[in-house]
């Protein structure tokens, strides 16, 4: 299951930008990637535990701004076509129990 | 949740970054990330692995087991927190309290779940399983008896193929080197959920080596070691008498967390199945209950 977070936020004072990183770095606390500016993406394991990481980014809102979150299961994301350019470029992998490196 | 597993056979540099585990792989150059929240069990088996203070910190607040190995590639050391659960002290206290009485009989359901379990991997490699399921029947409170020793000489004897003529010992033969390596991680494995439900793994219930640090997962883990067997067994079908260890075997080895146990007639990941046991271990110090909850095979 993947959770995804489409945001688009002020940046037009001091503060509004401060609000904004604050909320990019407390997201990637969470375990959330850059997919592409303002999309930010996290695998999770299961339902259960995407429900957490949804509630944790609820409690962390900021005040102003339009913030979208989804969940796909894993094959709707492996349907996904991702190009750089003309290119076709490899989506991300889904996480495994077990991973060497 | 079933945690995931990162094993290190590269060299690679690894820090943290908001709360993630940062990989910088040495020769693609590649940076990969990792969320430290969903690690169970970290290995690092490469002698150019750098890894910093901050990220050592951040794996142990979040009950990470991290486990080193040595220059033959078996793991040398765990690592781990010294809080693991909230209610740490008192859950500590009641083990330290438990008495001589509950402790015998705590390790008298542990060798019948040991033995039990033998005694299907004997049946699985085509082998008279009675003489093990007899003497399950006989294991008398804190093991008197010694059924435990009598059952695993019977056991080694016959569960691996008679041409590798085997015999259990520490630094023996193979396949000893993979049973030895398959234990380690289960003991990382079985000492971390220890932790994690606030016992100290160093109080054994049966095990009481002074120079033994982990005697608790030693006693824990018995019921377990089977699923290791059952391992061996299949790489030594697959193999036969070339048993020196690959990436292969270790890959099926650090499956391990994962594969399917069978706890209270319900099926979960051999991870979870742990934490359930060392959960019910602390109830009983505690004189909530009076069985703990091992898996069938």
């Amino acid at each position: 299951m993947w959770v995804l977070i489409f945001f688009d936020l002020p940046t037009e004072t001091q503060k509004d930008r401060k609000i904004y990183a604050k909320f990019r770095k407390d997201i990637m606390g969470n375990g959330f990637q850059m997919f592409q500016f303002s999309i930010y993406l996290r695998h999770c394991s299961s339902k259960e535990n995407a429900d957490v990481h949804l509630k944790r980014v609820k409690k962390i809102l900021p005040p102003k701004g339009h913030i979208g979150l989804m969940c796909i299961t894993d094959k709707q994301f492996g349907m996904m076509e991702i190009f750089q350019g003309h290119e076709d470029i490899e989506s991300p992998e889904t996480l495994q129990q077990l991973e060497l490196f | 949740m079933i945690k995931r597993t990162l094993y290190f056979g590269n060299p690679a540099y690894l820090k943290t970054n908001n709360g993630q585990l940062v990989i910088e792989m040495h020769d693609s150059g590649e940076t990969k990330t990792a969320p430290i929240e969903d690690l169970g069990l970290l290995i690092l088996d490469h002698q150019q692995i750098t890894i910093t203070q901050a990220l050592m910190a951040k794996l142990l607040d979040a009950n990470v087991a991290l486990v080193t190995c040595d220059h033959s590639h078996h793991p040398a050391g765990l690592l781990f927190n010294l809080e693991g659960n909230s209610l740490q002290s008192m859950k500590i206290q009641a083990q330290v309290e438990a008495t001589q009485p509950l402790k015998k009989q705590l390790w008298q359901q542990t060798i019948i779940a040991k033995i039990k379990n033998q005694a299907v991997i004997l049946k699985n490699q085509n082998q008279n399983d009675k003489f093990l399921q007899a003497l399950a029947t006989d294991v008398k409170s804190g093991d008197p008896d010694n059924c435990e020793a009598t059952a695993a000489a019977y056991y080694w004897k016959r569960v691996f193929p008679e041409f590798l003529d085997f015999k259990r010992e520490r630094f023996g033969l193979p396949p000893n080197n993979l049973l030895n390596y398959g234990y380690a991680i289960l003991r990382a494995l079985v000492a971390r959920s220890l932790v994690g439900s606030g016992l100290l793994p160093t109080l054994g219930i049966h095990h009481r080596n002074q120079y033994n640090a982990y005697c608790l997962a030693d006693d824990i883990m018995e019921p377990y070691r089977p699923y290791v067997d059952r391992i061996v067994c299949g790489i030594i079908r697959k193999n036969g008498k070339f048993l020196e260890m690959t990436a292969a075997m270790k890959k099926e080895f650090l499956s391990l967390p994962a594969i399917d146990v069978k706890l209270e007639g319900q099926k979960s990941p051999l991870m979870n199945a742990v934490q359930r046991t060392t959960a019910s271990l602390a109830k009983c110090y505690e004189g909530k209950i009076r069985k703990i909850n091992y898996p069938e095979m």
